[in-house]
C-alpha cells in the first residue's frame, strides 16, 4: 500500500509540474513580474512567521493549539494603532526623520506590549485552570478566548476598519526596472528575520530557554529538577504573544487597516504554516511560513488559476503535507510527544 | 483503513489538478439565483395584520450594521429612524404610531436569511425596510415572498433584487444595470481609456455589477485585460494586483465595497505596471470612510453613485431632523440616507392607503392589499424625487451621478439621466 501512495505522490507532483509548465508558458509573465510576486510571498511569509512561531511555542510546550492566537496578534495591532494615533497628536510624525523612527518603534513596542499582555492573561484564565484537563478541552477554551478577544474589541471599538496612517518616511518603495518595493515590505521582512533570530538565540542560548525546551521535553521530570513549570509557560506565552504584537502592528502598517476580526485569517495561515514545518518546531515554523506565503504569491500565476482560489492552494499545501508528512517538513523537535 | 483514506484524498487531488482552469473572459454568468426553499421557520402568518389599539404598527428593518459597510449601514438605519419619528410627531395612522424593528443584516446572504427567518416567524410585521446590501437582500428575499410580506430596499443594487416573479420585492435604489452601463460609457467615452481591468468582491453586488461594467466595456469595443476576484475581508490584494498590472490596462474598476477599494487604491501604487493606471468604484465605496482609509491614494479615483434626484427642500428638514438626533452630518456616514427615509415613506404610505379600522377599534392591515399598495405607489413626493414603482418594483428615481476625489474630497464630474 505504502508504494501505491508513494507512487501517487509523484504523479501528484509531475501534474503539477506539466500544469505549470504548460500556463508559464501560454501565458508567458515577464521576469519582472516572478520577482515582483516572489517579493509579495516573502514579505506575507514574513508576517506569517512572526505568528506562527507563537502557535509552535505553545505547542511545544503544552501540546495545545492557541486558536486564539491570530486574535492576540489583533490586539497587538489595535494596540499600535492606538500608540500611533497619540505619537501623532504629539507630533512626533511631523519631526525629524529620528522622531518618526523612534514612533515606529515605540508603535512595535506598543503593540508587542498589548499583545503579551493578552496572552498571558489569556493563560492565566483560559488555559492554566484546564492544564489537567483531556486535551480536547483546552482547544474548546482558545477557541472561546478566540471569540471573546474578537467581539470584544467589536463591542469597545466597534466594527468600522481602523487605518493606519504611514509617516511619508515609510510611504511608497522604490523601483528597480519592473519591479516595485515597497519599504513596509522591506520593513517587515527585516524585522521578522531580526526578531526571529532573536528567539532562536534566546530558546537556544537562555537559561529559560534552557528551561523551556526541558519543559517541553518532560514537564514532570523538568519540575522534579527544580524548574518552575508555570513560569516558563508564562515566559512562552510572553515570547509568542511579543513576536505576534510585532506582526500584527507590521502587517497594520503593510495593509493599513486593522480591524475586530482581522487576526483570524492570518491566524489560520500562520497555523497552517506551522504544521507544514512541523508543529512544535521553530525552525520548521519559519521555513513552513516562508513557503506557504511564496505559495500564496505565486501558485495562483503558476498554476493559471485566479487569485481569489489562493487559499486553497495553501490549504492543498496542507492536506498533502498531511498525506505524504504527516510531522510537517521538518518534523516535531521541540517536544518528541506526539498528538 | 488510513492508507485508504490517503488514497481517496489523492484521487481528489488529482481531478482537481485535470480540471481546466476557467478563462479569465467568461461573459457575465447569470448572477445570483435568489436561493429557493431555504426552509424557513413555517411562518404563522395570517392574511391580515390585527393592531390593537395601544399598539404600534411594526415595520421591520435589515440593515448591514456589521460586515465590509458598517457606516452606511448605520446611516441607512439612523435615517429610518428620522423617518419614522416624522411619521410619529404627525400622528401615524388614525393615532396608531410606526415601530422599527432594527435587526443586522450584515449585509450577507446568510444573515440576510437569519432576519428574514426572524421577521417571518414575527406575525406583526407588516413590512421591511431593506436590505441594505445584495447579498443580503437575496437572503430575504424568498422568504419574505412566502411570508408576503413587502420590503423596499434603500440599496440593494443588483438587477436581479426584484423580478417579474417576486410582488413583494421594492426598492428605491436605482439598479446596477444602469450604473455599470453609465461607468462604462464615463471610461470609454470621457475618459477615453480603452484598456481596463475589472476586479469584484465575490459579493452578489461586487460580482454583478463587475460583470456589467466588463460587458458593457466590451461592447463599447474596449479591451477588458483582466477579471479577478478577491474576497470580502481580504486585506492584501498584491497578488492580484501584481497579475492584473502584467496585462498593463489603463483603469482598474472594482465593484465592491468601500475597505477593499481604498485597500486596492493604495496598493495599486505599489504594484508594477499600475503606478499611473486610475481606479474607479461604485456605490459600495462611495463613503467618507473610503477617503479616510486611502488617504493620499483616493485623490483622482472616480466613484460612481445611484443619485436620487434629490429635492433641496425636503433635505434640509430632514437633515435638521437628524443633525439634532445623531449629532452628525448624514453624509459622514454613507449616501443613502435619503432613500433610506423614503422607502420608510413608502411603506407607511402603503400602510396608509389599505389600513381600516374595526368595530372593535384595532386597525387591520390585509397583507395582498398591502403587497399591491406598494407596488401600485405612484408620485410620491420623497427626498430622492417623485416616486413610482414600475411592474418590476424599481421605484427609485435619478441616475448616476460620478464623482472624483479633489483634495480628500468628493466632486461630482458627471451625472447621468438626473
Amino acid at each position: 500500500m505504502r508504494w501505491l501512495v508513494r507512487l501517487l505522490g509523484v504523479v501528484v507532483l509531475l501534474l503539477l509540474a506539466w500544469r505549470v509548465a504548460a500556463v508559464g508558458l501560454a501565458e508567458g509573465y515577464p521576469a519582472s513580474f516572478w520577482i515582483s510576486q516572489t517579493l509579495n510571498g516573502l514579505v506575507l511569509g514574513g508576517v506569517y512567521a512572526l505568528i506562527a512561531l507563537g502557535y509552535t511555542l505553545v505547542y511545544g510546550i503544552l501540546l495545545m493549539i492557541n486558536f486564539a492566537h491570530g486574535d492576540v496578534m489583533m490586539i497587538g495591532g489595535f494596540t499600535g494603532f492606538f500608540a500611533l494615533q497619540l505619537w501623532i497628536g504629539v507630533g512626533w510624525l511631523d519631526g525629524s526623520a529620528l522622531w518618526v523612527v523612534l514612533a515606529l518603534v515605540l508603535t512595535v513596542v506598543a503593540g508587542m506590549l498589548g499583545s503579551v499582555l493578552a496572552g498571558i492573561t489569556l493563560e492565566r484564565v483560559a488555559y492554566r485552570p484546564l492544564r489537567g484537563a483531556p486535551r480536547l478541552v483546552p482547544l474548546i477554551s482558545a477557541i472561546g478566548a478566540s471569540l471573546f478577544l474578537q467581539y470584544s474589541v467589536l463591542l469597545i471599538f466597534g466594527v468600522t476598519p481602523r487605518a493606519y496612517t504611514r509617516p511619508a518616511l515609510i510611504e511608497g518603495g522604490f523601483r528597480a526596472g519592473d519591479v516595485f518595493v515597497p519599504y513596509t515590505g522591506i520593513i517587515i521582512f527585516i524585522v521578522s528575520l531580526v526578531l526571529m533570530l532573536a528567539l532562536y538565540l534566546i530558546v537556544q542560548r537562555s537559561k529559560l530557554g534552557r528551561a523551556m525546551r526541558a519543559v517541553a521535553e518532560d514537564k514532570s521530570t523538568a519540575a522534579l529538577m527544580g524548574i518552575n513549570v508555570d513560569q516558563v509557560i508564562v515566559f512562552t506565552f510572553i515570547l509568542g504573544s511579543a513576536l505576534a504584537g510585532a506582526g500584527g502592528v507590521l502587517l497594520g502598517f503593510h495593509n493599513t487597516v486593522v480591524k475586530f476580526n482581522s487576526g483570524f485569517i492570518p491566524g489560520l495561515k500562520a497555523f497552517t504554516a506551522a504544521v507544514l514545518g512541523g508543529i512544535g518546531n521553530i525552525p520548521g515554523a519559519m521555513v513552513g511560513a516562508l513557503l506557504l506565503g511564496l505559495i500564496e504569491a505565486l501558485g495562483p500565476s503558476a498554476l493559471g488559476i485566479p487569485t481569489e482560489y489562493k487559499d486553497i492552494i495553501a490549504f492543498s499545501v496542507l492536506v498533502l503535507i498531511l498525506i505524504f508528512r504527516p510531522s510537517g517538513l521538518l518534523g516535531e523537535v521541540l517536544s518528541e510527544k506526539k498528538a | 483503513m488510513r492508507q485508504k483514506w490517503q488514497i481517496v484524498g489523492l484521487f481528489l487531488l488529482l481531478a482537481g489538478c485535470a480540471a481546466p482552469a476557467p478563462a479569465p473572459q467568461t461573459a457575465a454568468e447569470v448572477a445570483p439565483a435568489a436561493e429557493e426553499a431555504a426552509p424557513a421557520a413555517e411562518e404563522a402568518t395570517s392574511a391580515q395584520v390585527v393592531i390593537a389599539p395601544g399598539q404600534t404598527i411594526r415595520i421591520g428593518g435589515s440593515f448591514a450594521l456589521t460586515g465590509p459597510i458598517p457606516d452606511p449601514g448605520k446611516d441607512i438605519r439612523q435615517a429610518a429612524e428620522i423617518a419614522v419619528d416624522e411619521l410619529n410627531a404627525a400622528g401615524g395612522i388614525d393615532g396608531f404610531l410606526f415601530e422599527l424593528v432594527a435587526e443586522d443584516g450584515a449585509c450577507s446572504g446568510d444573515q440576510g436569511t437569519v432576519v428574514g427567518n426572524k421577521f417571518a416567524a414575527d406575525s406583526t410585521i407588516v413590512a421591511v425596510s431593506g436590505g441594505t446590501c445584495s447579498g443580503e437582500t437575496f437572503g430575504l428575499k424568498p422568504i419574505l415572498q412566502r411570508a408576503r410580506i413587502p420590503f423596499v430596499s434603500p440599496s440593494a443594487t443588483n438587477p436581479d433584487v426584484v423580478d417579474a416573479e417576486c410582488d413583494v420585492c421594492n426598492r428605491v435604489a436605482l439598479s446596477d444595470a444602469l450604473q455599470g452601463q453609465v461607468d462604462a460609457d464615463f471610461v470609454f467615452n470621457q475618459l477615453g481609456l480603452r484598456k481596463v481591468a475589472a476586479m469584484h468582491d465575490n459579493s452578489d453586488y461586487g460580482k454583478g455589477l463587475a460583470e456589467i461594467f466588463q460587458n458593457a466595456m466590451v461592447a463599447l469595443g474596449g479591451e477588458v485585460t483582466a477579471f479577478e476576484g478577491v474576497q470580502v475581508g481580504d486585506t492584501d490584494f498584491r497578488a492580484a494586483l501584481a497579475k492584473i498590472g502584467a496585462g498593463q490596462p489603463e483603469l482598474i474598476f472594482f465593484g465592491g465595497y468601500s475597505t477593499e477599494a481604498a485597500l486596492i487604491a493604495q496598493q495599486m501604487k505599489e504594484t508594477a505596471g499600475l503606478e499611473n493606471a486610475k481606479f474607479m468604484s461604485d456605490d459600495g465605496a462611495y463613503t467618507q470612510q473610503y477617503l479616510q482609509a486611502a488617504g493620499a491614494a483616493a485623490e483622482g479615483t472616480y466613484m460612481s453613485f445611484v443619485a436620487g434626484d434629490a429635492q433641496a427642500e425636503k433635505l434640509t428638514t430632514f437633515t435638521e431632523a437628524y443633525v439634532a438626533k445623531f449629532g452628525m452630518e448624514p453624509s459622514q456616514l454613507g449616501p443613502f440616507h435619503g432613500q433610506s427615509y423614503d422607502s420608510i415613506q413608502l411603506i407607511a404610505d402603503a400602510i396608509r392607503r389599505v389600513a381600516q379600522t374595526d368595530d372593535s377599534g384595532n386597525l387591520v392591515i390585509d397583507r395582498e392589499a398591502l403587497i399591491a399598495a406598494v407596488r401600485s405607489t405612484a408620485g410620491l413626493a420623497g427626498i430622492t424625487g417623485t416616486l413610482t414603482c414600475d411592474e418590476l418594483g424599481e421605484c427609485g428615481a435619478g441616475g448616476v451621478q460620478i464623482f472624483t476625489v479633489e483634495n480628500g474630497e468628493f466632486k461630482q464630474v458627471a451625472g447621468f439621466g438626473m
